[in-house]
């Protein structure tokens, strides 16, 4: 049977009432628990796993593909509208988003970023429906040399966000890649910089600076500025859809950023900070008009939203062709996978087809319900922001506190939540950038792991950066990614 | 959010209500703690207990918790420090965590626990890509012994069971522990991806983890370290190739500190029913894990042997580690020289241009509220729970942007706390602290 065949029996198998019940409860509570900081779709699917024991595996499937999925849809929504991203698929989002709905635009970001992760998650779905077992193979050709060549190329990216003064900018970066220091040493089992207490030792999480510079430091910024000027009035333009030059500005991103997105989720090392960022540095490269980029262009909103749903698809491909997790939410799926007796690995989908293709077909559907479930709560979400000020900020923290709290039942989590929230409104009242931090933290420790695996493999060699072709290409497209602007600026000139 | 999440929040407590509809049963809550993230091997330990727990009817609710990381050390450090004296609640460990003890040098160790049980074990696989040269372990070895560092060897954490195998294979063959170059990866598929991909010369990991590569042909397995070989699994022993070793991964069950002997016997024989319940026979066959239920004295003996064969193992791997090229020396190094440098010219530039926005300092107020509201909330957390301490930031967050409708305010601020309490605590059974409450909702 080809692949269109089995599709057809997919979509068949996923068609019938029952099934598309469970998709439907998926995407709902996916987009409920991705609006919710902190609590992401891998503690979702992990608190589910014992209720849905009962289950067959199908339906199972098919509810935690919708939350994975829906998971990706809901969380741009606080970004947009609040400044407040609850993980960091969501961060560059944020940047022009926040801006936009600052603007009176905040449902026309919502909607292209709902359209977005529709055409992403689509488009997305379709390669891995079609590409699966050559993407995978393509993946395993990158090794330690090549994923810290990646993160060299994703070090690029921090030159677009840095802002109007480089000393802030590098400051922040710096901080970031201070704070990912923290921890233990992964390749020796040495603590580093844990100054003897057993909650710093597996170093400090990604989303409690999150978490703690936007949310919690929005709030405070918020309240001190409240202090100080006239409060802001945001005159909401419209409740509902994109206008045309909208349109026009949206679909190259989605494009874009789907390509960009979708082949680095494949890869089992990295997240979604890389494919996000990106795709944003990639659109205010390409734009006519860059020095928009940060003041509202829906292009930083458009690409990253397509870019971060198409690495959720992406990140399918290893785990069903070879039974690889590459993310959380991968892991814990995987560990339901093994729940119900199925082994996931290079023999899935030739021993359980039912079930494989049942769920690639319930992916497409969940796209369709989440776009018809999103768009009109678009026009509710806009609303949000006409909520008094003071039980939305309450509100915010009391959810910050909560899903810091539930990463790791760790008191210390907290602390560190609201100390980083006091660093954000100090950052934000000196016009430091916030997001080279948080790129600090994820590609520091990334790059340093993988340079010094690299290193150990090849005996101490250096070279191996250069004799690696795809090693070597990559650094190669960073090398141009810094240079290029400097040489049209100097030719301009 | 409203109705959509309401609907769904329905539908998810009437499936909790149907799962948790059994027989009465003997025991009203024992938290179990995973001292490990969702998804890997002692979480997967502690849910397959909870469902075999409540299934048997024995308990009639066995939360899990997640405290993940250095190898369970710290799970085990709060365990002792948060959980002393109590009767309700066990933890996942293992041996990974005698090798995350030594590693990472914890402060805490398995003598400062109540051991009750091992429940299982997992054998480990040393597998090389089906392209590598290597045919068999014998040609490996030939290699590893004429020069150990030209093998790179791939698998989970520094200090746990597959960097622990290395070392024993090492020894045995004659070489030093300290010149294995061993590849650590953070688990899950980041060492599967490197072993299939050939990174790596050869990689260790549990047999579960690599049964279904080894099945599709995409590695092969060159030796298993059970001391007999398996029924249906084609893979011949480390001992019947000359190296006299047996080795697995178990996992086993600590309660806390100071236990009182009558709880004590209370959860032996708790985890004596469960290990015969069909739900849990099932999982073992579901997961491929071992039956080594084992308890006592003959397990303290059992544990007992196993620290020092793992602190033998790892200090000898550490031994000559300082002088190693995988060093981490400049690095940490230039990144806080360049946090004071840049950090030295911000202040200048702020300074200089007259302290920035913040000499008027008329937004002081609102944020020294919202600042003692933190503190407070932190204060109440742990303390007086969820609920006193969500209010009262709720409360007080909202006062610092306007304190007009204080009435209004605090209604919010108690709806919003026990609603979220209610939602998560008891629909989706995550773990927030109850406290003064603890009895009211």
């Amino acid at each position: 049977m080809n692949t269109i065949e089995l599709l057809r029996g997919g979509f068949d198998s996923a068609l019938s009432w029952t099934h598309l019940l469970w998709a439907f409860a998926g995407v709902t509570l996916g987009t409920a628990v991705g609006v919710l900081p902190g609590i992401g779709p891998a503690l979702t699917v992990a608190l589910l796993l014992p209720i849905t024991f009962n289950l067959d595996p199908t339906s199972a499937f098919i509810m935690f593909g919708g939350i994975y999925y829906g998971a990706m849809y809901g969380g741009s929504t606080t970004s947009i509208l609040l400044n407040t991203p609850g993980e960091t698929a969501s961060i560059a989002t944020a940047i022009d988003g926040y801006a936009m709905a600052r603007q009176g635009r905040g449902a026309s970001a919502l909607t292209t970023a709902a359209i977005g992760s529709f055409v992403a998650g689509t488009l997305a779905t379709i390669a891995l429906t079609f590409f699966s077992p050559l993407l995978a193979s393509v993946a395993l050709r990158f090794g330690p040399a090549e994923y810290f060549a990646l993160a060299v190329l994703a070090f690029t990216t921090v030159s677009a966000l840095i802002g109007g003064s480089l000393t802030r900018g590098l400051f922040s970066l710096f901080l970031g890649l201070a704070l990912g220091l923290v921890g233990i040493d992964q390749l020796t089992g040495d603590a580093r910089f844990a100054f003897g207490i057993p909650q710093l030792l597996d170093g400090i999480d990604v989303l409690i600076l999150v978490i703690g510079l936007f949310a919690v430091g929005e709030t405070f910024y918020q309240a001190w500025r409240h202090g100080r000027d006239e409060p802001e009035v945001i005159a909401l333009q419209t409740f509902t859809g994109m206008s045309r030059q909208d349109w026009s500005r949206s679909w190259r991103p989605w494009l874009r950023g789907t390509a960009i997105g979708f082949p680095l989720g494949v890869l089992p090392v990295g997240g979604s900070v890389i494919p996000t960022f990106l795709s944003y540095s990639v659109e205010k490269r390409l734009s006519a008009t860059p020095e928009e980029f940060g003041r509202g262009a829906i292009e930083g909103v458009a690409g990253p939203e397509a870019a971060n749903n198409a690495a959720a698809a992406g990140v399918l491909v290893p785990l069903l062709t070879l039974g690889l997790p590459s993310s959380a939410t991968a892991a814990v799926l995987l560990a339901a996978f093994e729940q119900y007796g199925l082994q996931p690995g290079p023999l899935l989908f030739s021993s359980r087809p039912d079930l494989v293709w049942t769920l690639i077909a319930s992916l497409y559907i969940g796209n369709v319900m989440l776009l018809v479930l999103n768009l009109p709560l678009v026009g509710v979400w806009a609303r949000v922001m006409l909520v008094p000020r003071p039980l939305l900020f309450g509100g915010i923290l009391v959810l910050a506190s909560l899903g810091t709290y539930s990463l790791n039942a760790s008191m210390l989590d907290v602390v560190l939540l609201f100390a980083t929230g006091v660093v954000g409104c100090a950052m934000r009242v000196h016009d430091v950038p916030l997001v080279p931090a948080v790129l600090g933290l994820v590609l520091g420790p990334l790059a340093e792991l993988q340079f010094r695996r690299a290193l150990a493999i090849s005996e101490g060699d250096l070279t191996v950066f250069l004799t690696r072709p795809l090693c070597a290409a990559l650094l190669a497209v960073s090398v141009a990614a810094l240079i290029t602007p400097a040489v049209v600026k100097v030719r301009r000139a | 959010m409203t109705r959509q999440m309401s609907a769904a929040l329905v539908w998810v407590a009437v499936v909790a209500w149907a799962a948790g509809a059994a027989a009465q049963p003997a025991v009203d809550e024992l938290r179990i703690i995973a001292p490990a993230a969702p998804g890997g091997g002692w979480d997967q330990t502690a849910r397959v207990m909870q469902t075999a727990l409540q299934r048997a009817g024995l308990v009639r609710i066995a939360p899990v918790e997640n405290v993940p990381g250095a190898a369970g050390t710290i799970g085990l450090a709060r365990f002792i420090g948060a959980e002393a004296g109590r009767r309700d609640v066990v933890m996942v460990s293992g041996l990974i965590m005698l090798g995350g003890i030594v590693t990472h040098h914890a402060p805490v160790t398995l003598h400062d626990v109540t051991l009750l049980a091992r429940l299982t074990g997992e054998y480990e696989v040393i597998a090389v890509p089906a392209t590598s040269p290597f045919r068999t372990l014998r040609d490996l070895l030939d290699a590893f012994t004429a020069r150990p560092e030209s093998i790179s060897w791939g698998g989970g954490s520094a200090g746990g069971s597959d960097q622990i195998l290395a070392g024993l294979v090492a020894d045995a063959v004659g070489v030093s522990p300290s010149r294995v170059n061993y590849i650590a990866f953070s688990g899950g598929g980041e060492s599967l991806a490197a072993i299939l991909g050939g990174q790596v010369s050869v990689g260790v990991n549990g047999l579960a983890e690599f049964a279904p590569q080894i099945e599709a042909g995409t590695l092969r397995p060159l030796a298993i370290s059970s001391a007999e070989r398996l029924p249906g699994v084609e893979v011949p022993t480390l001992r019947e190739q000359g190296l006299a070793i047996d080795f697995e991964n178990w996992r086993s069950l600590v309660a806390p500190p100071g236990v009182a002997p009558a709880d004590r016997a209370r959860l032996d024989s708790l985890i004596a029913a469960m290990v015969v319940s069909p739900a849990w026979r099932e999982s073992l066959a579901r997961y491929r894990w071992l039956d080594r239920y084992l308890t006592g004295d003959a397990f303290l003996q059992f544990a007992a042997a196993e620290e020092t064969r793992v602190r033998d193992v790892l200090r000898k791997f550490a031994a000559g580690q300082e002088s190693s090229r995988t060093s981490p020396e400049p690095y940490p190094w230039l990144v806080i020289a360049g946090l004071l440098v840049t950090g030295a010219l911000l202040a200048r530039q702020i300074v200089r241009s007259g302290r920035g926005q913040s000499a008027e300092g008329s937004g002081r107020a609102p944020v020294a509220l919202l600042a003692a509201a933190a503190v407070l909330h932190l204060l109440l957390l742990e303390r007086a729970g969820f609920v006193l301490a969500a209010a009262v930031l709720f409360w007080l967050a909202a006062r610092a942007f306007d304190p007009r409708h204080p009435v209004r305010d605090g209604m919010f601020a108690v709806g919003v706390s026990v609603s979220t309490y209610l939602l998560f605590a008891h629909v989706l059974h995550l773990s927030l602290p109850a406290g003064l409450l603890a009895g009211w909702l």
